[in-house]
């Protein structure tokens, strides 16, 4: 599909005629990757606004007025719920906040500082990727337990924060690297402390990175369902992935129509969030050697 | 306000087990309101030296005094000085204003004290109109002088400057040059200026050093340095274009040192007896030599080229001793004729084969 495609030559026609075939094509694959990718969100928004009476029976491709109805979102009222995005929402923040605050501190350490073993070290990091959080997360669970951190908000944090780290160590420690040393050089000439040069003239320059490294670590903990379940297994604290689970499970009282409209509702921060932080996103990964 | 005193300074390096002895034993004073330049070919320590002085890196051995104030050890912070970077390492996220105020805020001063200290540098610096732009605004040679107002508005016990212009262009360097010269002058603090343009070294300094592979080689006034060398490298690297050498011998004759180049002669200072019968490098200014269209009258040479500058041109010949560049005047045209290569003898300098120290 790449638009560096020469205009002609590839199915023997003239070059006018090529050019439109190519644009054709184009279209058509653009349809089909739009259709298998927008077509189960596309149906979920339509079964959140469909009376849930009719879902089983009656749903057709086009909404029809007539079913139409904001009843479902009446779900979100419902205190289990309610607990479950509260929960997902303190746990997102509170990774957020730990990965960018550890990950801008180690970064600038591996970037400015020099130890033995410094690039082992930062290699090591990365062996915690190899693990999928299922294994990670049973000796997670007897740890935490005899802790005292099994249930809670912070446990889960921690355990999601663990899981983001190695990725925005290696995005802050690359990118601070960027940053030219003379510029907290500058400062310290001007009377700034280390600490105070870090925090003014590299932390500001790092907003790239920084909000790429929350997007990141956001998308883990919004969406984490192993850690969820394994960490928080009492009803009360669990976040709304493994929540909304138990709840399909339990019982008649979650229709499918509700399921979708509280699925909606959860779907739109992250959609947000990537839509308006995309320019920052971009910006941060491209840091070279990474 | 204090003067600087550097004694002893050496800094060794160690890279993969090997030893790099970056500056060696190197003493300098600089006085109160003085303006000493250091100059040298990259890697020769110079910006290493500046480095220990501004508290950037720690000296081996040796000591750093500001006045009768023992600063080797002190941070960076303390030191209360004013160093302007090559990279010009202005903070790219705040304004001009931002950027220049940025060491008094750090300091404590207030709001209003911080704009008027700005706002007064600025127009000695001529920025007034720049103060709101963000630095990727602004040209090379405007972002060097918002650093020189960075500098200004702190008033610093002593000013650094690390090849703050080999970024810009010529005609930028000779309209920053003057610029500086008022700053450091406004100042009147002791002025350390780290160099590898021998140009800004003659035009800025009151004194000028030239350093080589980590050693003071002359600390001289920049006319001193240009006339009097004290070692083949200082005769080589300051001026342009460079020192014309030659292998010579020295011989007694009738009790007067006589300077034999091939099979030419040159009377030279009485000094010489000590050396007879010595080897010896002779080396010359191109401005000392003469083109004779006699090819008799002195060292015969062909010519090469010429590389008209308006107010001179520089002609290369190619000779017995190997190609010789001699400065002309403007409206000589060599055409590849044969030439006779007259040297000036009273600006005829020796120096030691060896070590390179000037003989005479």
């Amino acid at each position: 599909m790449s638009s560096n495609e020469p205009p002609g030559g590839m199915f023997g026609l003239s070059y006018d005629s090529e050019s439109r075939v190519f644009e054709a094509l184009k279209l058509l694959s653009t349809a089909i990757i739009v259709l298998v990718g927008v077509w189960p969100i596309y149906w979920m928004i339509q079964l959140a606004f469909t009376e849930y009476e009719t879902v089983e029976d009656a749903v057709t491709v086009f909404p029809l007025p007539e079913i139409f109805t904001l009843d479902n979102f009446a779900v979100l009222a419902d205190p289990e719920m309610y607990t479950y995005m509260f929960n997902t929402v303190v746990v997102a923040i509170g990774t957020i906040v730990t990965v960018v605050v550890v990950s801008l501190i180690a970064g600038y350490g591996l970037a400015r500082l020099s130890f033995p073993q410094k690039e082992n070290f930062a290699r090591i990091l990365l062996i915690g990727y190899l693990f999928s959080p299922i294994v990670i997360g049973i000796p997670l669970y007897q740890i935490w337990r005899s802790i005292g951190l099994l249930d809670t908000r912070i446990g889960l944090i921690i355990a999601l924060s663990a899981l983001s780290m190695p990725f925005a160590v290696w995005l802050m420690w690359k990118y601070i690297m960027t940053i030219p040393e003379a510029h907290e050089e500058a400062a310290w000439v001007d009377g700034a402390s280390r600490w105070r040069g870090f925090r003014d003239v590299v932390v500001p320059q790092c907003r790239p990175a920084i909000i790429a490294a929350a997007l990141f670590a956001f998308a883990l903990a919004w969406n984490d369902f192993t850690f969820a379940q394994i960490l928080l297994p009492s009803t009360e604290t669990t976040t709304f992935a493994p929540g909304v689970l138990r709840a399909m499970g339990q019982a008649q009282f979650l229709p499918d129509a509700h399921l979708m409209a509280i699925s909606l509702v959860m779907t739109l921060p992250p959609l947000l969030f990537a839509y308006f932080m995309q320019s920052y996103l971009l910006k941060g990964f491209q840091v070279r050697a990474l | 306000m204090p003067d600087i005193t550097i004694q002893n300074l050496t800094k060794v390096y160690e890279e993969s087990g090997d030893e790099i002895v970056a500056v060696d034993d190197v003493t300098l004073t600089i006085a109160d309101g003085e303006f000493v330049t250091l100059v040298g070919p990259s890697g020769c320590g110079k910006t290493t030296t500046l480095r220990c002085v501004a508290g950037l890196n720690t000296p081996t051995s040796g000591t750093i005094h500001f006045g009768e104030r023992d600063v080797t050890g002190i941070p960076v912070q303390e030191r209360n000085i004013a160093l302007l970077f090559q990279d010009i390492a202005l903070y790219p996220h705040m304004s001009v204003q931002e950027n220049m105020a940025y060491g008094l805020k750090i300091a404590g001063f207030s709001r209003k004290e911080r704009i008027a200290r700005v706002e007064e540098a600025a127009g000695l610096l001529q920025i007034t109109d720049q103060l709101e732009k963000m630095p990727s605004e602004l040209s090379g040679g405007q972002q060097q002088r918002v650093a020189l107002g960075r500098s200004l508005v702190r008033d610093p016990e002593v000013f650094l400057f690390d090849e703050p212009m080999s970024d810009l262009d010529a005609k930028l360097k000779a309209e920053l040059r003057p610029v500086i010269e008022k700053v450091t002058d406004e100042i009147g603090c002791p002025t350390l200026y780290v160099t590898h343009d021998q140009e800004e070294a003659m035009t800025m300094s009151d004194r000028v050093a030239v350093i080589n592979d980590g050693e003071l080689e002359q600390v001289a006034p920049p006319k001193e340095i240009y006339d009097e060398p004290e070692s083949k490298f200082v005769s080589q690297f300051i001026g342009q274009p460079s020192t014309q050498f030659f292998d010579g011998r020295v011989r007694a004759v009738n009790g007067r040192g006589t300077l034999v180049v091939g099979d030419y002669e040159y009377e030279v200072s009485d000094g010489l007896k000590g050396w007879s019968g010595d080897d010896v490098r002779v080396g010359l200014r191109p401005q000392y030599i003469t083109v004779s269209d006699d090819a008799e009258a002195g060292i015969p040479a062909t010519h090469l080229l010429d590389e008209p500058l308006g107010d001179a041109t520089h002609s290369f010949f190619e000779t017995e001793f190997g190609e010789v560049i001699v400065v002309t005047d403007p409206d000589f045209e060599g055409n590849g004729g044969e030439y006779g290569l007259v040297f000036q003898s009273d600006y005829i300098r020796l120096f030691d084969v060896d070590s390179g120290v000037r003989i005479a």
